[in-house]
């Protein structure tokens, strides 16, 4: 299976939807992505950190120290008030694009 | 905006998020290694691409620039000071002049709320008065509301009992202290209840400069009595050190006392009845009420005024309006009390001065400028391996200019810290030279400040742009620039010379030839008759009775009066109809003896009698602008009555900035001038010695008057002190154009010589004769140094033809002086080149071909 780079927005997105379901560290954001796509997409930690800083800049994210499962003192993201509205914001968004799309392909 | 304040709270705490990310990636590595071995990329990388995320890089890159920019800068101690050297006497220049305007413009006065300061002028339909009567300025206090405060300022000179000359002192109304937030060092202020009661007690507050001097600073001065004009007064205080107070010009007075008390010390004083426009007056100043603008005050006693005109139809002018100007700067005292008709009030010429003078400057920091990009762009050339191992690691073209920029930026912002601080000191000196008031401090504040930097800014554009574009590029031959910017150099000292020549040439003239009146022999005395209350009656008989006993003085060659005296205080103008046309001029009322007393020559016709009316006697320049290509004997000249022009007289010079002089016209004395008069008196050798008895046989007609005697050469020689201060600065900065200049030209030669080592050892293999040699170096100067001698006598004959229409009588082609500076330029920029010149003749054609 060929890996994938994805545009950031998109990025931002899945971090935004990954982060939903509980505060999460950077690599485990990566795993996820990764998992949940059936290990189609693969994040590379070049975008990843950048997209993270732009979400922590706008104020979707906010970071705090936690520990990993090895034990180890590393930033846990969590999604704030903020981040949700913009990720439903998104999604809708996301979804009109997706349907209009789906649209103009089922006409053959 | 939420994003902006995180921005800024990433920048502050950037350290702590730029570990706590190194410890992400960290941790990512560690992760990911264990589970995939898959070999990551630098995380150095990603930690830059992260953090440029928070868009604080640029600072960043910034930071790096200044601190490179500052090792390159320390590591050549020779180019950095020189280069500081010069930018520090550029922006120098430009700091001390603005600091200057910053001084009497810019910066208020030191009074309270100085925005809600007005000073009035009257106006009427033609005619305007920069004083007004003191029954006026009492009206406008009594009755106005959108003023909390009306002010009246007398300035009248008094004698003090142990000081030989007459001092000037100020007759405020008492409001004066409180209303301008004034406060003492020593006593108290004057209070309006307490001194302008019928029956208070005469008091005066020193100013802190007279106390100094006169008084040696004793502090036991307050209760003590004074005698100023003979009448005790006591001292109820010392203004604070830094309170001018205002209406006083630039100096402060020697004393403020109540203007209600003014008669009781200048005996027969009609200045608080006397509604006349003759009348010393007041200078009226107002202090905005809360709320209020100029404009309402403007038409509030444009009303009162209407109003007044009903009790004083002779006093109140028809249509009369106050008009304001914000009072709350030294410029507005300027104005003096000057009074005349005309449509236009005339300005005094600080502007025009202050703008030459700051074009000057601005030249010189040109000069400078250039200076200093020439060195950086030959600089640029042996940093070329620098650039070139840059550009090999992959410096892109923008972060090349951007770092050579850095550099100069760095050099600007030294440069005008170092031109700040030589300026502020520059400026301290000649104003401790010229005995300026102690408010007056040269100690930069915020607005000086701020003009420095954007100096220093500007200097690093005009220095640093062109080479740092020229060498980013990589362009090392950059000849074009180079040669445009010797060609800046040299037209704008060009420019410098050649104006400080006019300048100076015009002071030669007015100084080495006669300025067309005698001065040297004449004594004037202003017996301050109408101060002292003298009816015209009186003031007749007075003075006719001093003429009589001063004739009688062995010595004493002619008598005559005047109301305006040349290099007097006062002077007068008029706009007359000429045959329906407008024509300005200078006026006075003048005995018949006045052109005998003065030497000034009758030309045609015949000079005034007494008591005559409707005849004028015109100079020679108002005769030819009046009545150009005619006979001007026998025409007429319409000035509220027709007057006829009985004689052309010689013209006079005023030696003034920006007066129109020689354009004079002379009127018989009329009856109300009397008390005004001048006596003016011609001996037959020096003055001196008469001087001390025209005073004593004063005092003995009156005892009660303290007339002001004086050697008319004595204001003849202040009067030239300003011009020759303005001459000297100017040639000051000329000066300093051509010193950089030179090391401009020094840099330029001896650069070229050391680029062109080879090729001179070559052609002197060949056999070429040093002049060959020499034409090789200096040719590529010959095409820059004359273009720009050629746009700087341009703009130098463009700026004296401005010049001549504000300034002195500057001559139409003075041939002289600008040969003269061509002359002089070019000697020094040929000396300047030929030191370095001299080097390419001794060079070793051996040594040079093994060169590199």
């Amino acid at each position: 299976m060929p890996k994938k780079e994805m545009p950031s927005g998109a990025l931002t997105l899945l971090i935004l939807r990954v982060l939903k379901s509980g505060p999460m560290h950077g690599y485990a954001i990566a795993q996820r992505i990764h998992v949940l796509s059936s290990e189609v997409l693969q994040v590379e930690e070049g975008a990843l950190y950048p997209a993270l800083q732009k979400m922590l800049l706008n104020g979707w994210a906010t970071s705090e120290w936690g520990v990993s499962e090895t034990n180890r003192k590393v930033r846990f993201y969590r999604l704030t008030p903020a981040g949700r509205k913009h990720l439903a914001a998104a999604l809708d968004d996301y979804n009109r694009v997706h349907e209009a799309i789906r649209a103009v392909l089922k006409t053959s | 905006m939420m994003t902006l304040l995180r921005r800024l709270y990433y920048l502050l705490n950037r350290r702590r998020f730029d570990e706590e990310l190194a410890n992400d990636l960290e941790f990512h590595r560690e992760m990911s290694g264990r589970e995939w071995h898959v070999p990551l990329g630098d995380t150095l990388r990603v930690r830059e691409e992260s953090r440029d995320a928070w868009g604080w890089t640029w600072i960043e890159r910034c930071g790096q620039d200044l601190r490179y920019a500052a090792r390159l800068l320390r590591t050549s101690p020779a180019f950095t000071l020189s280069a500081l050297l010069m930018l520090a006497a550029g922006i120098g220049v430009n700091v001390a002049v603005f600091g200057f305007f910053s001084l009497i413009a810019l910066q208020p006065l030191n009074v309270t709320e100085p925005d809600s300061l007005l000073r009035f002028h009257r106006r009427g339909v033609d005619q305007y008065a920069f004083s007004v009567p003191y029954q006026e300025a009492a009206f406008f206090r009594e009755h106005a509301r959108t003023l909390s405060a009306v002010i009246g300022v007398n300035r009248s000179s008094v004698f003090l009992e142990g000081e030989r000359e007459l001092q000037q002192s100020c007759f405020v109304t008492a409001n004066f202290f409180s209303a301008l937030g004034g406060g003492v060092q020593l006593g108290r202020v004057l209070h309006a209840e307490r001194d302008e009661a019928p029956d208070a007690e005469p008091v005066v507050v020193l100013s802190d400069g007279f106390w100094r001097t006169h008084f040696g600073a004793d502090r036991s001065i307050v209760g003590r009595s004074i005698r100023v004009n003979g009448q005790p007064a006591t001292v109820v205080g010392v203004a604070a050190r830094e309170f001018g107070g205002v209406g006083t010009g630039l100096n402060p007075p020697a004393f403020w006392a109540p203007i209600a008390q003014q008669p009781y010390f200048v005996k027969g004083s009609t200045l608080l009845t006397d509604w006349s426009v003759e009348s010393p007056g007041v200078s009226l100043w107002g202090r905005l009420a809360p709320g209020q603008s100029a404009k309402a005050a403007e038409d509030e006693l444009e009303s009162l005024a209407a109003e007044l005109r009903l009790q004083q139809p002779e006093a109140i002018w028809e249509g009369e309006r106050l008009l304001s100007e914000p009072g709350g700067y030294a410029i507005t005292m300027m104005a003096g009390t000057r009074r005349g008709t005309g449509a236009v009030v005339r300005r005094d010429p600080v502007y025009p001065v202050i703008g030459l003078v700051g074009t000057m400057t601005l030249l010189v920091l040109v000069v400078a400028c250039g200076n200093l990009g020439s060195m950086l762009m030959a600089r640029g050339v042996a940093r070329q391996r620098e650039i070139s191992i840059r550009v090999a690691i992959g410096a892109g073209n923008g972060r090349l200019v951007r770092q050579l920029f850095t550099e100069s930026l760095l050099l600007g912002l030294v440069g005008s810290a170092a031109g700040l601080a030589l300026g502020a000191t520059v400026l301290q000196g000649l104003l401790t030279a010229t005995g300026s008031p102690a408010w007056m401090d040269a100690t930069p504040g915020w607005r000086v400040a701020t003009f420095a930097l954007g100096m220093g800014f500007l200097s690093a554009i005009l220095f640093g742009l062109t080479p740092a574009l020229q060498i980013g590029r990589q362009r090392h031959r950059a000849h074009s620039a180079r040669q445009i910017l010797i060609g800046a150099q040299v037209a704008a000292s060009c420019v410098l010379l050649i104006v400080a020549g006019l300048l100076a040439r015009a002071l030669n003239h007015a100084t080495g030839s006669s300025p067309g009146f005698e001065y040297e022999r004449v004594i004037t005395m202003s017996p301050g008759l109408a101060e002292n209350g003298y009816t015209a009656a009186r003031a007749r008989s007075y003075l006719e009775g001093m003429h009589e006993r001063l004739r009688g003085i062995s010595g004493v060659e002619s008598v005559a009066l005047a109301l305006s005296p040349p290099l007097g205080r006062m002077t007068m103008t008029a706009v007359a109809q000429v045959d329906g046309r407008q024509v300005g001029f200078q006026m006075s009322h003048v005995s018949g003896e006045f052109f005998e007393t003065m030497a000034i020559p009758v030309l045609r016709g015949r000079p005034l009698r007494t008591d005559e009316r409707r005849v004028v006697v015109v100079s020679e320049a108002l005769a030819r602008q009046a009545w150009p290509g005619e006979d001007a004997l026998g025409k007429s000249l319409e000035l509220g009555d027709v007057f006829t022009v009985v004689g052309i007289v010689g013209h006079v010079r005023s030696l003034k900035f920006g007066e129109t002089d020689t354009v004079q016209a002379y009127f018989p004395v009329e009856e109300h001038h009397w008390p005004s008069l001048t006596l003016l008196v011609k001996t037959a050798d020096s003055p001196n010695a008469l001087a001390g008895t025209v005073l004593t046989v004063a005092r003995q007609v009156d005892p009660n008057l303290f007339p002001a005697v004086d050697l008319m050469s004595n204001a003849f020689r202040a009067r030239l002190e300003g011009a020759e201060y303005s001459t000297l600065a100017v040639s000051s900065l000329g000066l300093l154009a051509q010193i950089l200049a030179c090391f401009g030209i020094i840099g330029v030669v001896s650069y070229s010589v050391s680029q062109r080592t080879r090729e001179i050892g070559i052609r002197m293999a060949l056999g070429a004769p040093p002049v060959r040699v020499l034409a090789v170096v200096l040719h590529h100067l010959t095409v820059p140094v004359s273009i720009g001698l050629a746009v700087g006598l341009l703009a130098a004959a463009g700026l004296s033809q401005v010049l001549r229409g504000r300034l002195y009588g500057l001559s139409h082609f003075d041939a002289g002086a600008y040969a003269g500076a061509i002359v002089l330029f070019l000697v020094t920029a040929v000396i300047a080149g030929a030191i370095p010149a001299q080097r390419a003749l001794r060079v070793d054609p051996l040594q040079a071909l093994r060169h590199e």
